[in-house]
């Protein structure tokens, strides 16, 4: 029996597919063991809580609709994305050899009740509001709420 | 008496009640973890659960998941490529 429960965080910077899938298997493996997770979504990582695909509002000016359009929820991999094709094979060849996806990761995190928080800059950079990101967001927060989190936790990464 | 230990250990084993098996064959980290504590959630306190799995790292993984999630490790047996795995609920 652990005497306080032991935490971790995790700082989804990268958006990459790849990178991820090793958080989301770090945090799910962390999670099943009694860990409580929170993950701290900001820039390109905000690309996994879109809920459609260009997220774009009538509020968003024309740069941030660009920047939505072309860093999208279709997530690019981070070495050989080749126009978008290494992210297709690399599902094909998960799913082949039966490995869980990351919508499957996703599910079981919030199975596993890993916390979602939500990086404030990054969405007002990018023009998006809670009703264009999942429902599944635990927190709206900044960078104090993150370092308050990571001061309590023995496990904290950076992706 | 150290060999009547282990025979001691060994007869234990032999004699393990399983309550419930899971199959993680086919799966990689980190599904048979996963599924071993979803597996181990509805079960009660002192029932063992059997994971039949084989990715390789499995054999390190349940051990340490076990350290580190309190769950008592019992054993890990290998037959040809499948792993084994014995945990019994906290």
């Amino acid at each position: 029996m652990k005497p306080d429960k032991e935490k971790m965080t995790i700082i989804l910077f990268s958006g990459d597919m790849d990178r991820s899938i090793a958080a989301f298997t770090l945090a799910t493996t962390a999670a099943s063991a009694g860990t409580e997770v929170s993950i701290f979504f900001t820039f390109w990582g905000l690309n996994l809580l879109k809920k459609s695909l260009f997220t774009l509002g009538k509020s968003q000016s024309i740069l941030q609709k660009i920047f939505n359009i072309f860093s999208n929820s279709n997530l690019p991999v981070s070495r050989m994305n080749m126009c978008g094709l290494g992210p297709i094979m690399m599902k094909y060849l998960m799913k082949k050899s039966r490995t869980a996806s990351l919508n499957d990761l996703m599910s079981l995190a919030k199975q596993l009740k890993v916390k979602y928080i939500a990086c404030t800059t990054s969405c007002s950079i990018l023009g998006l509001s809670k009703e264009n990101l999942l429902d599944s967001i635990d927190e709206f927060a900044g960078a104090a709420t993150y370092l308050n989190e990571a001061r309590e936790s023995k496990i904290n990464l950076f992706i | 008496m150290k060999i009547d230990q282990t025979i001691d250990i060994e007869k234990e084993h032999r004699s393990m009640k399983i309550d419930q098996t899971i199959d993680c064959i086919g799966v990689f980290c980190p599904m048979p973890i996963i599924k071993t504590k979803l597996a181990l959630d509805v079960m009660k306190s002192g029932e063992v659960l059997e994971i039949l799995a084989d990715d390789a790292g499995f054999e390190k993984d349940l051990p340490a998941w076990c350290s580190s999630s309190g769950e008592k490790f019992i054993e890990i047996k290998k037959e040809g490529s499948t792993i084994k795995g014995y945990v019994m609920k906290k």
